[in-house]
């Protein structure tokens, strides 16, 4: 379960997570975590709902407190000195409606150059964002405000305010939820493209399973443990899904084209 | 200059603590409005009349001080209730609130002295604003207004999530508690001018109506400061022209703004509404 095929050194540990406890709600939910990933892994998460996926993320980012254990990014354990190199997408995110920031400004609030955003509109700014938006074919939302968008929009929106600063590690919780087929494929375009041309490293909660088949070059099956890490080939094996889920699952077919896993996709 | 010199000089005082006071309290309406804080801006303010009380009883000529230190120790209160009970918050509000009324009315009543004392703190009184009241109205509001030009950035990302603030690299706890800090301070200061009852309409008002004319945040903002200072002003001018009160005079000239900004947003921009 170690990365013995792998010789990297400690500078190119992108995500270290050990023994990682957390309780919530009187409830353990992560208990014992060991995660190591490398710069440039496009990675994912997958496990049953309520197997500690999103509380791992959160812990990873510093927004959940563990009880023990250790989380380095970049080898760095004080994750604020971290944080700056990090985009994150949570899985949720409840906005009040009658707050009236718009797409832009949002945006533009991820920019370090743009502090002054309330003064200045820059025609750099500007192209920039647009050309972020047109991306995942969102450009004609900029200047909508952000509590009035459909979920699927505003998860393009969280997608491009994450990849904005182009981050070096990205921890994306099921990005891509509630988002339309279309959407989907361009997003996972732009992930790829993006996971060539820098060394970024990708966490992927999804559920799936076609998609982290087609797309995660490793994967952890979740648990509250690590029940299970490898090859998709290999945790989407029955017996590794199993484990994992706790029931049978039909283990997901590599042949044919990946839509429509039939029985695959665990919700 | 000849046009203010047959203006009584309490009546440029309250002019000046007006103008200051309109804008800053509207900037921070901005998000206490956005972050549903409005009730709690009338918890801190209520919780003043027992500090004011308490001022009078320790024997302080002028409970300024007292007044803002007990607003802080009502906020801390809420802040700590919420954190360690599982009190709703609306729920914890209302106790503080009431109860910090409760006792200053006792209090106020034990005094025999201080009994008038009341009405002029409930309903704002501009004649007790003095000279000194004018200095510290215009320091502060410059020290504030600064900082919170400097915040706005982390403040619209903390109000619009707070866990990507934190990721974005925002101190968001301590964020949340300077924004309190100032928010009770200035709410406490304002009491002066509109009285504990009124003064939380001078934080709600502006950007409400800023907010039916606003396509974004930026525009929500300039607006809202535009209406704080135009409601300032134009209250103490009514309030010196008709010899009416000043607190409510400001409220209603800022509730006038509210009512056009409405008809404006449905009749003439035909503005769906996102709320
Ligand atoms: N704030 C909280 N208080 C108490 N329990 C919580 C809290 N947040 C999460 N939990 C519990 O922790 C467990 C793990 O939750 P988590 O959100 O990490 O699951 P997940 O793997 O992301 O699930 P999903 O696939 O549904 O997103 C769940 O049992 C949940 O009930
Ligand atoms: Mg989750």
């Amino acid at each position: 379960m170690t990365h013995t095929t792998c010789s990297h050194s400690a500078a190119d540990i992108a995500v270290s997570v050990r023994d990682l406890r957390v309780t919530l709600g009187g409830q353990q939910v992560l208990r014992g975590v060991n995660i190591h990933l490398h710069r440039g892994q496009l990675v994912a998460l997958i496990g049953p709902n309520g197997s500690g996926k999103t509380t791992l993320l959160r812990a990873m980012v510093g927004l959940q407190k563990p009880d023990s254990g250790d989380v380095r990014l970049f080898g760095e354990s004080n994750l604020k000195k971290a944080l700056p190199r990090v985009g994150y997408v949570p899985q949720r995110l409840a906005l009040d409606r009658s707050f009236i920031l718009s797409v832009r400004e949002f945006l533009a609030l991820r920019l370090r150059e743009t502090q002054h955003w309330f003064w200045h509109r820059h025609r750099d700014t500007d192209d920039r964002l647009r050309a972020a938006m047109a991306e995942l074919g969102a450009e004609s939302l900029l200047d909508r405000p952000i509590a009035a968008l459909s979920g699927g929009q505003l998860q393009r929106v969280l997608i491009v305010f994450a990849l904005l600063k182009q981050p070096d590690l990205q921890l994306l919780d099921e990005p891509t939820a509630g988002v339309d087929s279309p959407g989907e494929e361009s997003f996972y375009d732009l992930i790829g493209e993006v996971h060539r041309r820098h060394k970024l490293t990708v966490v992927l909660v999804s559920h799936d399973l076609s998609m982290v088949y087609r797309h995660a070059s490793w994967v952890y099956a979740l648990n509250g443990v690590v029940c299970c890490e490898g090859t998709p080939e290999h945790v989407m094996s029955a017996d590794s899904l199993k484990e994992a889920y706790g029931l049978n699952v039909t283990p997901y077919q590599h042949h044919g084209h990946s839509h429509g896993p039939g029985g695959g996709t665990v919700q | 200059m000849n046009i203010f010199s047959d203006i009584e000089p309490f009546m440029l005082r309250a002019f000046a603590v007006a103008v200051v006071m309109g804008p800053l309290c509207a900037l921070l309406g901005v998000f206490v409005t956005a972050r549903r804080m409005a009730f709690f801006s009338d918890t801190i303010a209520h919780g003043a009349l027992a500090g004011i009380a308490l001022g009078f009883l320790l024997g302080f000529e002028d409970p300024t001080w007292p007044m803002v230190l007990f607003s802080l120790l009502v906020a801390a209160a809420i802040l700590w209730l919420k954190e360690h009970t599982d009190l709703l918050t609306d729920t914890i509000m209302a106790l503080l609130l009431s109860g910090s009324v409760a006792f200053g009315i006792i209090v106020l009543s034990m005094l025999k002295n201080k009994r008038g004392e009341l009405h002029r703190y409930l309903f704002g009184d501009i004649l007790s604003v003095g000279p000194d009241d004018v200095w510290l109205a215009v320091v502060l509001c410059a020290a504030i207004g600064a900082w919170l030009f400097t915040k706005l950035s982390p403040l619209a990302l903390l109000t619009a999530s707070e866990d990507l603030a934190h990721v974005c690299g925002v101190r968001t706890r301590w964020l949340n508690y300077a924004f309190v800090l100032v928010l009770t301070v200035v709410v406490s200061l304002s009491i002066r001018l509109l009285g504990i009852i009124l003064v939380t309409s001078l934080v709600v008002i502006p950007p409400a109506a800023a907010r039916n004319l606003a396509r974004n945040l930026r525009q929500q903002i300039i607006l809202s400061l535009v209406i704080g200072l135009f409601g300032g002003a134009a209250g103490t001018v009514a309030s010196y022209h008709w010899d009416i009160p000043c607190g409510p005079a400001i409220v209603m000239a800022c509730i006038a703004v509210f009512i056009g900004s409405l008809l404006v947003s449905k009749l003439w921009l035909n503005r769906p509404t996102t709320a």
